[in-house]
């Protein structure tokens, strides 16, 4: 029982606390159990206490008032983490291309309680993830191949399917979908690959159903034996 | 509306108004999610999301508390802009029936209206052709028909608005056209909506009702209007004969104290609001404040009943894709329909609700992973899949004032400006818990009938009740009355104890039913500045 081969190399934020070091040292004993990842500890951030966006902020001219916070590695993982969440596909680019990172640095950075606790849980997730792909792997997460970062995700992604002890990674995993799929959907590029056609004034009456949309649902309630009523 | 309404009839007004001016074309129309930050969420500063068109206000405002009784939870939302809440309410405007102006008469709880409703049909009309709102007339019970030509033709139905009235319609529970302030058809400077942007920013182009696009700017240009922001006003003048001589007010900019002074004092400062300059007003050898001799004010404290459930139906999923934003609001409801098995008892809760619904083709927002599991090409076929197949269902119901529901001054707290603040009390019935029952059941089954199940199953009533404040329809803590000894105003909003000292927001209201209240308020404020302006011509005032 010695130390772990690999050296611990994590960017650390300024502001993570003593106890996230100690941790993270721990990791590397229990990695050399053969034990994964699980026993890194998630500890507390402080809080950001950067100005908000206040009561009366320009609505035509937003502006993000607090700084960024995610280190170039950080970012790093999170884009890979996000493309594999929801990978492009044809002409639907993939999260990495449409600014989804660069938005979640957004979003861990402000100052609200709200997003603190996605702080906590994105930054020590990625630490986790890293640290997970080293002890299986040997490289940190972005340099592992597809299938190995795939096998980590297997065991965090799916909600009856987490691995024993890795409920922490799984909820890390949970909110990062969450924020990628929110972060991609609301982009012009996401709202073409789900079919969001609003947005756009028109000119004299609501123009309703297409007739394609409006056959589909008459054939959905007629053949629920209820009774279409035309729009 | 009192402002255009008094202006109009030739008298000169001078408006105070707490917050700051407010230019309609401030309103981000079209701004896309994206480019707020975080997407537009709501944050404790911005508690309705980025682009709600707030000014200075929301549940918190800093410097300005107010504060509960122990064991009372209450939501007050202000908003500190020219205009009020009307720049940014949903604009939903169902009249108020027979049944609901003399609810006493018709269960023995509550208090009746002093007038009937066919009193005040004729001013609906008027103010909803002013207004302009969309709707249809179905000739329902309580739910009455506007006059000829007064409504404007509703949007059409959406896909899911059609697949609820199949439902409905074969359970016996109505879907129809709902009716809100919003324009589809041109009207003076107002243009129709265009069906896009979302009304709870402000609408720029004048479509959905907001008193900074119509009567503010209409009463300006008569002349007669003069308007001073940053004024917070916490005090009726009065005289040695007991007349009101105007207000004492705290100007933002300087800080000083100001006076104004007037003929006739008009509050409508919002039901808390107005109750709190009441009882801070200092009335020469008494001690319950102003226009208080019936003690009501602050008192029957009322806010709509709300509650939600949400349903999935396999049925809608993958449906084809096309605009669904229309007028960004309902275009469809539910009236309350279950009248009669109340009446034979069939039903153990007295009064209604009626159902708001929503289920569109929207912009998918944050909230578009929510209960989504995995990774990959499957994760994006179940987003895509799921996108515009849940329907949400959201009761506002009618509340019966009772006696733990009221406001009253917290003498131990005093905000910025040094004004003691509203210290709150508030309580649900049996009524409204067993409402939220007959409601959560009824959903079901038209859930079920249209093979939908439910996202989660709907927590206990207690639980599951919203709480006091929290669906912004506070109304009655000055209420109107026949009797001087147990109302604070007259059906003309003319409180008893003061001749000239009137009040035209929803702190008249002697009941809450479950349509939603502003529709209502301005009627009544309408009705009541016709008063006025009677009695400034008749040299009576
Ligand atoms: C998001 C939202 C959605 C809503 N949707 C609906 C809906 O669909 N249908 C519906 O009927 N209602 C709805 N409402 C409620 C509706 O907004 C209110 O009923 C309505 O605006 C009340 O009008 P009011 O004039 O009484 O008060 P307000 O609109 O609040 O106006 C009061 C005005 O007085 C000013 N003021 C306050 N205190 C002082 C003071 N001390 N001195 C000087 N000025 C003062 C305020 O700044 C404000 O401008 C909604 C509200 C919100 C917030
Ligand atoms: S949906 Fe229509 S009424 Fe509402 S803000 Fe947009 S244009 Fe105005």
């Amino acid at each position: 029982m010695t130390d772990t081969t690999a050296p611990v190399i994590i960017a650390i934020d300024r502001r993570v606390t003593l106890k996230w070091l100690m941790g993270a040292l721990a990791v590397g004993q229990l990695a050399a159990c053969g034990d994964g990842a699980k026993g890194l500890s998630w500890p507390e951030l402080e809080a950001i206490s950067a100005t908000g966006i206040g009561k009366d902020p320009n609505l035509t001219d937003p502006v993000v008032p607090w700084p960024l916070t995610l280190t170039a590695a950080q970012l790093e993982t999170t884009a890979e983490l996000a493309d594999l969440i929801l990978p492009g596909e044809g002409a639907i680019p993939a999260p990495s291309k449409v600014g989804v990172p660069a938005f979640i640095n957004e979003w861990v950075s402000a100052p609200y309680p709200d997003q603190h606790s996605d702080r906590v849980l994105i930054v020590n997730g990625l630490a986790w993830l890293d640290e997970e792909s080293k002890v299986r792997n040997g490289v940190p997460f972005i340099r592992a191949e597809a299938s190995a970062q795939k096998a980590i995700l297997d065991d965090i992604a799916f909600k009856d399917k987490v691995k024993a002890g890795l409920e922490k990674p799984a909820e890390f995993f949970g909110r990062m979908r969450s924020l990628t799929l929110g972060a991609f959907y609301t982009t012009r590029e996401g709202w073409a690959d789900i079919g969001y056609m609003g947005n756009t004034p028109g000119t004299g009456d609501y123009a309703g159903p297409t007739p394609e949309a409006a056959a589909h649902i008459k054939g959905v309630i007629e053949g629920m034996g209820l009774k279409y009523t035309p729009a | 509306m009192a402002a255009w309404m008094l202006t109009k009839a030739g008298a000169s007004v001078l408006m105070l108004e707490a917050g700051r001016d407010y230019n309609p074309d401030e309103a981000p129309m079209l701004n896309m999610a994206m480019d707020a930050p975080l997407r537009g969420i709501n944050t404790p500063d911005k508690e309705f999301g980025f682009y709600d068109a707030t000014v200075d206000g929301g549940w918190k405002m800093p410097g300005e508390p107010y504060t509960m009784a122990e064991g009372s939870e209450f939501m007050w939302w202000r908003s500190r802009m020219l205009g009020g809440r009307t720049n940014h309410w949903a604009r939903n405007s169902f009249r108020m029936g027979e049944y609901d102006f003399k609810p006493k008469t018709r269960d023995g709880l509550g208090v009746d209206w002093p007038f009937e409703y066919k009193d005040i049909a004729p001013w609906y009309d008027r103010t909803e052709k002013l207004v302009g709102v969309y709707g249809s007339n179905d000739g329902l019970e309580n739910h009455p028909n506007s006059g000829p030509g007064v409504l404007q033709t509703p949007p059409k139905f959406r896909v899911w608005e059609t697949f609820l009235k199949a439902g409905g319609d074969a359970i016996n529970v109505p879907v129809v056209a709902a009716r809100r302030a919003v324009l589809t058809k041109k009207i003076d400077e107002r243009s129709p909506c265009y069906w896009a942007s979302g009304c709870g920013r402000g609408c720029s182009i004048g479509a959905a009702f907001q008193t900074t696009t119509s009567l503010i700017p209409w009463a300006k240009k008569t002349g007669k209007l003069t308007i001073a922001t940053g004024a917070m006003v916490y005090e009726v003048l009065l005289d040695s004969s007991g007349k009101a001589t105007g207000v004492r007010y705290i100007d933002k900019a300087t800080g000083t104290h100001k006076e104004a002074k007037g003929r006739v004092v008009v509050l409508a400062a919002s039901t808390g609001e107005t109750a709190r300059i009441l009882l801070n007003s200092q009335v020469a050898g008494r001690s319950e404040g102003l226009a208080n001799s019936s003690g009501q004010v602050g008192r029957n404290l009322m806010d709509t009943v709300g509650s939600s459930v949400s349903a999935y139906f396999p049925q809608l999923e993958g449906r084809p894709r096309y605009n669904e934003d229309g007028a960004m609001g309902l275009h469809a409801y539910i009236p309350f329909w279950d009248y009669k098995r109340i009446v034979s008892g069939e039903v153990d809760t007295p009064r209604g609700y009626h159902v708001e619904i929503g289920g569109s083709f929207g912009d998918p927002g944050m909230g578009v992973g929510g209960g989504l599991d995995g990774y990959g090409s499957s994760l994006r076929a179940d987003v895509k899949r799921r996108y515009g197949a849940r329907i949400g269902f959201t009761q506002r119901g009618e509340m019966i004032p009772n006696a733990s529901s009221f406001c009253s001054i917290d003498t131990n707290t005093k905000d910025k400006f040094g004004i003691p603040v509203l210290k709150f009390n508030f309580a649900w019935a049996d009524h409204e818990l067993k409402q939220v029952k007959h409601f959560q059941n009824a959903m079901k089954e038209l859930i079920d009938k249209l093979g939908g199940t439910l996202v989660s199953e709907p927590a206990d009533p207690a639980k599951a009740i919203s709480k006091g404040g929290e669906i912004i329809h506070e109304v009655g803590t000055a209420r109107m009355g026949s009797d001087a000894k147990d109302s604070v105003t007259n059906q003309f909003g003319k409180t008893w104890d003061v001749d000239n000292l009137y009040i035209t927001d929803g702190s008249v209201f002697a009941s809450k039913a479950h349509k939603n209240p502003t529709i209502t308020i301005m009627t009544l404020a309408m009705r009541s500045s016709d008063s006025i302006a009677t009695r400034l011509r008749t040299g009576e005032l």
